[in-house]
């Protein structure tokens, strides 16, 4: 379904990948793990069109992927940003609509609206609430919310976990597993790889911009060097 | 101060300060969305009320009209700033000052060319109103003022109601928080940008022929924007709300000083007032802070 190839992406004079290659699959959840500046945000901010690749491919359907961000969300290619980046200047209902802001019909947005409502209630309960008044789990839920309403097919999500309170994590990754259930295709960026593992289906391993390691998300679980580098000596 | 001095000096000001709170909120919403203090509106104010006059003389006489004609141009000339001036600076990611010195000379450039060709002419914007005071009473109103009130008041309504119930006008203001992840939700960042540029020249454009109606067309009218710039200060920047009550209350608290001590003392009263009230509320009337959590 989407299929990046040698990609390869440079800040000013520095690279910050080497030409990676990655694939996901219809109804997959792919998790992309490794340290603090692997590249692993470069990544999804290439496919989301945020940053411009200097080389290689990013195929959707075996189409080019690589153009404008507005255009990448019309094709159903959606991110939830590091540090959900939730608008504070804007009520908590706003945020959502403007999830919506490629969908021109009101009915589709009122469809959508519902649907994320049916997955979040606590986020019409805080509708008119201010964006920046939410706790960072709801904040969370706000950015996964705000990114459906577009109704997506491939969901990218930039360190979902970060920040946020061990319980709360693991509502989130039930909450993924929940919409991977329902259809929804998934890339996820995460640090905390242990967790993001373990509902992958297949996983990479990033280290300064390249990929080190790949396999299916409980294989990579139990190689030594991902082991000792990512999760910690025992189990 | 007997009770109609009073409502006399509060009908003036109230007049006069729907001016600055257009001159507030169109300074306010470009601050807002690039955190820079935006002097070419007053460039764009100039050279509106210019074109005002032009319109109102050559074109068409009637206020509305040509107010319309008058606003919509500024528009687009903020727009052009913008795609010529101010672009190339975000695109090349330069530090808020170059947005700010920019902004500055493109006043200078305005007023100092208006000068030298038209400066020494005087530019009359002829009568639009038959008789040119209404009263009430024991209170007596200029039309013009009323007016302009009227006008103010509706283009902030429709203002209040774009920027609540659209999607684009939820984007500026989405933007105004951060103006990078809007993208991720496909909105075209390029395109608020401009549209929040046309939307403050449609404000000077309507200040510049306010302005040039009520006193007279002068290539250094673009400065009295400073009023606007001062309310959107004391209104807390960020809240153009909070711009538009400032601009109203100064509007005020200016006519009731010039009515009581002058109006070469007036503005050093002001000043010092605005400098005081920074001192106790660095934040404005309605500024607030907000706070993203990790």
């Amino acid at each position: 379904m989407l299929e990046v190839k040698d990609l390869v992406v440079t800040y000013g004079g520095i690279t910050a990948l080497h030409g990676i290659s990655l694939k996901l699959q219809k109804g997959q959840i792919v998790s992309i793990v490794g340290a603090n500046g692997a590249g692993k945000s470069t990544t999804i901010n290439s496919i989301s069109g945020m940053v411009s690749p200097k080389s290689g491919k990013i195929l959707l359907d075996n189409e080019s992927l690589i153009t404008k961000p507005r255009k990448i969300v019309n094709r159903g290619v959606v991110q939830v940003p590091e540090g959900r980046r939730i608008f504070p200047s804007i009520s908590v209902y706003e945020n959502l609509i403007l999830g919506a802001y490629r969908i021109k019909s009101k009915k589709q947005t009122e469809k959508s609206l519902e649907k994320v409502y049916s997955w979040f209630p606590i986020l019409k309960e805080r509708g008119n609430q201010g964006g920046g008044t939410l706790s960072g789990g709801e904040q969370q839920m706000l950015a996964i919310g705000r990114a459906l309403m577009s109704e997506p097919k491939i969901l990218l999500l930039d360190e979902p976990s970060l920040g946020l309170a061990p319980l709360i994590v693991l509502e989130i990754f039930e909450l993924l597993q929940k919409l991977n259930n329902e259809g929804l295709t998934i890339l996820l960026v995460e640090q905390n790889a242990r967790k993001a593992l373990s509902i992958s289906d297949y996983a990479y391993v990033m280290e300064t911009g390249r990929i080190v390691a790949e396999g299916e998300g409980r294989l990579i679980m139990d190689d030594p060097v991902v082991k000792r580098a990512y999760l910690g000596g025992t189990e | 101060m007997n009770m109609d001095f009073i409502l006399q000096q509060i009908l003036n000001g109230v007049s006069l300060g729907g001016v600055y709170a257009l001159e507030a909120v169109g300074f306010g919403i470009i601050f807002n969305i690039l955190k820079f203090s935006n002097f070419s509106h007053g460039a764009v104010l100039t050279i509106c009320a210019y074109i005002g006059f032009f319109i109102s003389t050559h074109i068409v006489s009637q206020m509305i009209p040509a107010l319309v004609i008058t606003a919509v141009l500024g528009g687009f000339i903020a727009v052009l700033l913008e795609k010529l001036v101010f672009r190339p600076i975000r695109i090349k990611k330069r530090p808020l000052t170059y947005f700010f010195v920019t902004s500055i000379t493109v006043m200078m450039i305005v007023q100092k060319t208006f000068s030298a060709l038209w400066g020494r002419y005087y530019f009359p914007y002829p009568e639009m109103m038959k008789s040119a005071v209404t009263s009430f009473g024991e209170l007596v109103v200029s039309k013009i003022y009323l007016m302009m009130l009227a006008i103010t008041a509706i283009v902030l309504l429709g203002l209040t109601i774009f920027l609540k119930k659209t999607k684009m006008g939820i984007a500026i203001r989405a933007a105004s928080s951060d103006s990078w992840a809007p993208a991720l939700m496909g909105v075209d960042t390029d395109f608020i940008i401009s549209l929040t540029f046309f939307i403050a020249g449609i404000l000077a454009g309507i200040t510049g022929f306010f302005l040039g109606m009520t006193y007279t067309v002068t290539p250094f009218i673009g400065e009295l924007m400073l009023k606007g710039i001062i309310a959107a200060i004391i209104g807390g920047m960020g809240s153009l709300g909070g711009g538009v009550i400032a601009g109203i209350l100064l509007g005020i608290t200016e006519s009731i000083i010039v009515a009581k001590v002058g109006a070469s003392v007036t503005p050093i009263l002001i000043y010092l007032s605005i400098f005081v009230l920074l001192l106790v509320r660095p934040q404005g009337i309605s500024g607030k802070l907000y706070a993203v959590k990790a």
